[in-house]
């Protein structure tokens, strides 16, 4: 038992001690027995308050410590750590959770927050009684990384994890690297297109000894955990064999030979493709493949090309990763059938087939056989919704939706661009642009959440009318012939990423990141880092920023072959232990096996394997099992100093 | 001790990395919730003893509420199944020794949960006020 | 040259992308020098109250990482220092002059302040933004680091009291300026940002209205750390009751050359606004703006939570303020929803003043020129898939040395540029 306690209590600026009497924890904290210090502190993380700390560990001979201030999720390891400059062991520090749990909890309530805290820090200096001096687990980790996704995130990883030593698998869904930024023309604000930087990009990785790109696959399984990934991963078969030299000629046979049509979503279904295609003109690698979804498997290609292989089998492959970098990246999203006259009205597209459109129609911008004069850009479909989900701002929609129009008025003539916004959010150096569009006369309108822009068609005409805010909320109308909307992103599908791999998802359904400012590309799921749009809504740039942090975090956590973990593991008493086979049945690590000592059969767990999970505990008949750190004294003590 | 007068006192088991990341969560978004609930963390809600649940009781909480992990959980998929199965076998005790099963809850709780969480709290508070 | 003198990675800058660039770096192992102009690294972000949208406080974020920083074994960080005569001999072979200011009080100071009371001389202190007064000989502010005192010697009286009563003996006027020859192999660009000088749009009568502040002056005020305990304003101390904001004060405005948005103004407004309506629960809070840039993450949320507290938005553009006798403020503004030109009085008024490039780095190089972009910024010479580089190959920018930014995005930038940097030092050494 620890009886030399300091009690540090934090008013964090003004968070906890505008709702919580600091002074009064302070005092009774003080009395409690065991504690032979009680110090409130106005920031318990500076630098100063630390070296105060550490101090006071030394002088007054300290054995454990306790700070109540905000979430352990914060400021756990920072005091772990000084704890250990004292020459404390690091887990004698115990974290009292008195902001997030107390003062904003309860800030409606300071008395009783106050009382609430009394109590919390009271249950503290329990477990500090009771808590055990404890050496992490080093286990070996391998210098490898999983990157899922080979978008212009994914790819940019990759190159940059190799360049720092570190082994890549790069994995793609599609047949085609390059995620959705391949499928766009000139890019704000370099203006080289989506096919350059994604071939600069691909040509890179082809040329990198140490990583391997697989396309066409997905993550089938995934067992162990940071440092130690096994993966399966499955791979579908392109239906072409591997050396292809299938030439441009043959491939174009094997194309009009192909009977099958469907919508090319490349496009977003604004042409048609066959079963056997390449992406254009965005197509690396530069083999066809043969969607197989589609197929029919009539043979007609294999006559004119003997490299086709319609007996290709899916095949399932095993790797072993330290650490796993999700860059699954984002998807426009799909309007409702009638929004906005989507589906309804036929010149009514949305920016990403505008996008498409541009690249497929040189000279003259014609859609569905009409010259298109008068655009309509309406902003802010599926973003910002009133009544739907998507409460967020898709942030890259209104720059890129300028940028196009800019491109429009450059590209064809006669074109007329009429923008109904619900306000431009062309943030930062963007707003060049916006400028630039304003100049060569673009039409900005706009309207606030209540009152949505709306498109209607009158007699083979389509109008678009608003309320504009920036006439006296005058109702204007345009005749367009082309309404284009501005949709917004969401994730992509991920469910079976989803599944297996258990990364939390935050409210606007994006994968969440621990803190947006401490630990932006990491998730609680250890070693399973996330970054680019997949994360939130981000342009390319944001993109590449995020998962270049997110090359460096992952190096610098696998790189050096081992890593520290949590010295969390359950104990099994051999005098209480009677063999039941319980506790190993429920263990999902396998991590507690039979073991005979002295001519008793007991079980025994096993350190390597075991993750703290715990789940052990409560099947035991003979309460065998205690988890270190959350053993019956602890928790129990901590009970009784709650209720007192 | 006047137990009446004052408010139900809740104890909440709480899960590391998934339904305490969401109490805080609350908290940071400032939304209230009864101030006599207490919560004490566990790595994974598969992980809380019988006994514990029994000890609070016995020392005068008026409910116990697991925040489980559910289909979030990192360690196992069977952690909804081995937490109800805690939570099964609580209640027959509880019904043995003459306490009310209601009192022991179990929701899952995931780790942007801080809405349902709240509601949780104001309900079992209400219910066990009534 | 000692061998001390050597070092992997130069970081230019102590604020939060400076020490995230740094600190990434070392936990790889790189081995950094970090230079820090000002007495305390923590850069602007060290002194801001609570942050958007999470509304965690500044320093509870900061301070952790500025430990970290300071106590890593791989870092080796000079305040109140400077960055000379970078040259670049080689790939993977820099040198520079590095230049370490006198502070005139050794390391063995305690921070305990007594200097601070025996010194007579009173000057504006630049790190409450001017809101209070200092002393010649000062700890820079409360969470600095390192916690030990300076003197500002233009300004000393040389008077030698705090010499005698200083306990540590640590007060040195003997020091002088102390030239280090530096070697490292690449280097990052940290330098971030300057705010605009608001004297610069005469209308708006800061610096002769007192009741003009600008933001950064707000923040002091609700930061815990505070000045006077309370929300003042500073004509005459009195608590206000209705303050406005306006919007784009040096931002998004050709006429004083910056045609481009700051990217955080907005946000920080709004954030300050929901403060204010917690420590004055009395007070109305008007903001005046073009278009409210709510773009990241959560900020649509945040945005929508201060309507929801009741901060008014006003979507017009602020034409001149003038101020009456009592102190309070007419602001003269075209309200753009009505069309007309309109006239409101507040007692007190925040100029969300906007962010200019902090162009110290364009010195800071000798026998290579580093480019900068139309608004002076660092040029990012392909931003779209290496945004850290620069025209220099193994010279990389992080944070709002590249551009406006907000937190969050500095330290995604900050990540960026020290995995650029980590591949380089790596191919180097190959």
């Amino acid at each position: 038992m620890k009886n030399r306690i300091g009690v540090y209590i934090c008013h964090c600026g003004s968070n906890i001690s505008d709702y919580v009497d600091v002074e009064k924890v302070k005092e009774i904290a003080g009395k409690e027995d065991s504690v032979v210090l009680s110090k409130t502190t106005m920031f318990a993380c500076s630098d100063s308050v630390q070296k105060e700390i550490i101090d006071d560990i030394k002088e007054q001979k300290l054995d454990a410590i306790v700070v109540a201030s905000c979430s352990p999720k914060l400021h756990l390891f920072t005091f772990r750590n000084v704890a250990q400059r004292a020459g404390l062991n690091p887990y004698n520090y115990i974290q009292v959770n008195v902001r997030e749990q107390c003062s904003w909890a309860h800030s409606d309530n300071p008395p009783k927050a106050t009382e609430k805290a009394i109590k919390l820090v009271k249950a503290g200096i329990e477990k500090a009684k009771h808590s055990q001096p404890l050496t992490p687990i080093s286990i070996p980790s391998n210098n490898a990384v999983l990157v899922v996704g080979a978008g212009i995130a994914g790819m940019r990883a990759a190159i940059e994890l190799a360049e720092m030593g570190t082994e890549v698998f790069l994995i793609e869904r599609e047949y085609f690297v390059g995620g959705r930024a391949s499928q766009w023309n000139e890019l704000f604000s370099t203006n080289e297109t989506g096919r350059e930087v994604v071939s600069r990009l691909y040509n890179k990785i082809i040329k990198t000894n140490n990583i391997t790109l697989f396309t066409g696959a997905d993550i089938d399984s995934k067992s162990g955990g940071v440092g130690n990934f096994d993966i399966k991963i499955k791979i579908k078969p392109r239906h072409i064999k591997p050396n292809c030299k299938l030439d441009l000629e043959n491939f174009k046979k094997a194309v009009e030979a192909c009977p099958v049509d469907f919508d090319d979503p490349f496009n977003f279904n604004l042409t048609k493709q066959k079963a056997i295609y390449k992406n254009y003109p965005s197509e690396f690698p530069e083999i066809p493949a043969i969607d197989f979804d589609h197929c029919t498997k009539c043979g007609k290609c294999v006559k004119i090309c003997s490299e086709i292989d319609l007996d290709q089998k899916e095949e399932i492959i095993n790797v072993n990763v330290g650490a796993i970098l999700l860059t699954t990246g984002s998807s426009p999203y799909e309007p409702e059938i009638s929004e906005f006259g989507y589906k309804e009205i036929d010149n009514v597209i949305t920016l990403q087939q505008l996008k498409r459109l541009i690249e497929l129609r040189e000279g003259e911008l014609i859609y569905q056989g009409k010259k298109i004069k008068n655009v309509a850009f309406i902003y802010c479909v599926g973003s910002r919704q009133v009544l739907g989900e998507n409460k967020y701002c898709s942030r890259y929609c209104c720059t890129s939706a300028i940028h196009t129009a800019i491109m429009l008025k450059e590209k064809y003539k006669g074109i007329n661009n009429f923008h109904f916004t619900r306000g431009v959010r062309t943030y930062g150096k963007q707003e060049i642009l916006y400028n630039k569009s304003s100049k060569q006369g673009d039409i900005f309108l706009q309207s606030f959440a209540d009152s949505p822009a709306e498109v209607y068609n009158e007699k083979g005409q389509t109008f678009v009318k608003i309320k504009d805010v920036l006439t006296t909320d005058k109702q204007l109308e345009v005749k367009a012939d082309l309404v284009v909307l501005v949709t917004g992103m969401v994730p992509r599908e991920n469910n079976s990423i989803n599944n297996i791999l258990k990364v939390p998802i935050g409210r606007d359904k994006f994968y969440n990141e621990i803190h947006p400012k401490l630990r932006p590309v990491e998730t609680v799921i250890d070693g399973v880092l996330i970054a680019g749009s997949c994360q939130a809504p981000l342009n390319i740039t944001e993109s590449v920023k995020s998962s270049l942090s997110a090359a460096a975090k992952v190096n610098s956590l696998i790189s050096k072959g081992e890593i520290e973990l949590e010295p969390t593991l359950a104990q099994i008493d051999k005098l209480l232990c009677e063999w039941c086979d319980k506790c190993t049945s429920v263990c999902p690590y396998s991590a507690i096996e039979k073991k005979e000592v002295n001519g008793k059969v007991i079980a025994e767990v096993n350190e390597a394997n075991c993750k703290g999970c715990g789940i052990c505990l409560p099947v035991c008949p003979t309460n065998a099992i205690q988890l270190i750190g959350y053993t019956d004294v602890e928790i129990e003590s901590m009970i009784d100093a709650l209720i007192d | 001790m006047d137990n009446k007068k004052s408010a139900p006192k809740i104890l909440v088991f709480s899960t590391e990395k998934i339904s305490d990341p969401a109490i805080d969560l609350a908290g940071l978004l400032k939304k209230h919730y009864p101030p006599t609930v207490y919560t004490i963390n566990v790595p994974c809600s598969s992980a809380i003893k019988t006994k514990w649940i029994l000890r609070a009781f016995d020392k005068g909480f008026d409910g116990v509420f697991i925040a489980a992990d559910g289909t979030d959980c990192s360690f196992s998929e069977t952690c909804t199944l081995r937490t109800g199965e805690l939570v099964k076998q609580t209640h027959l005790i509880m019904k043995e020794k003459g306490i009310d099963p209601a009192k022991l809850k179990m929701a899952a709780i995931c780790s942007v949960c801080s809405d349902p969480f709240v509601k949780h709290m104001k309900n079992f508070i209400s219910a066990l006020s009534n | 040259m000692t061998k001390s003198n050597e070092y992997d990675a130069l970081v230019i800058g102590g604020g939060i992308a400076g020490e995230e660039a740094a600190l990434n770096l070392a936990n790889i192992g790189y081995k950094i020098l970090l230079v820090e102009k000002d007495l305390s690294i923590g850069g602007k972000m060290i002194h801001l109250s609570k942050v958007f949208p999470t509304l965690d406080c500044g320093a509870c974020i900061t301070t952790p990482k500025v430990s970290e920083t300071a106590r890593h074994p791989n870092i080796s960080i000079f305040t109140n220092s400077v960055i000379e005569d970078i040259e670049k001999h080689y790939e993977n072979d820099f040198s520079a002059k590095l230049v370490e200011k006198p502070r005139y009080v050794t390391e063995d100071c305690t921070g305990c302040q007594i200097c601070e009371e025996k010194c007579p001389v009173v000057v504006e202190d630049q790190y409450q933004w001017d809101l209070v007064g200092r002393k010649a000989i000062y700890v820079p502010f409360s969470i600095a680091n390192p916690r030990i005192a300076a003197i500002d010697i233009e300004n000393c009286s040389l008077c030698g009291l705090c010499e005698k009563v200083c306990p540590a003996f640590a007060i040195d006027f003997s020091q002088e300026e102390k030239i280090h020859e530096v070697n490292f192999k690449t280097v990052i660009i940290a330098t971030g940002f300057e705010l605009f000088d608001p004297t610069l749009i005469p209308r708006y009568g800061y610096g002769r209205f007192k009741n003009v502040v600008t933001a950064m002056q707000m923040e002091r005020q609700l930061v815990p750390t505070r000045p006077f305990n309370n929300v003042l304003r500073p004509k005459d101390g009195k608590m206000p009751d209705n303050i406005a904001y306006v919007l784009c004060t040096g931002s998004r405005d050709e006429t004083v050359g910056t045609p481009i948005c700051s990217q955080v103004c907005c946000m920080y407004s709004t954030k300050q606004a929901q403060l204010l309506m917690g420590a004055l629960p009395m007070a109305d809070v008007t903001i005046y703006y073009l278009h409210i840039r709510a773009f990241g993450k959560g900020f649509c949320e945040f945005y929508q939570q201060a309507q929801g507290m009741g901060v008014e938005f006003i979507k017009g553009k602020v034409g001149l303020i003038k101020e009456k006798e009592n102190g309070n403020l007419l602001l003269r503004y075209e309200d753009i929803q009505e069309g007309i030109v309109k006239e409101a009085e507040h007692d007190l008024v925040v100029l969300s003043v906007g962010i200019l490039p902090n162009t110290d780095f364009s010195t800071m190089f000798k026998n290579v020129k580093i480019e900068q972009d139309d608004f002076e910024y660092v040029n990012q010479v392909d931003e779209l898939s290496s945004p850290a580089k620069t025209n220099i190959n193994g010279v990389f920018v992080a944070g709002t040395s590249s551009g406006p930014m907000d937190i969050p995005d500095s330290i995604l930038s900050a990540g960026a540029a020290s995995a650029e940097a980590a591949g380089y030092l790596k191919g180097g050494k190959k």
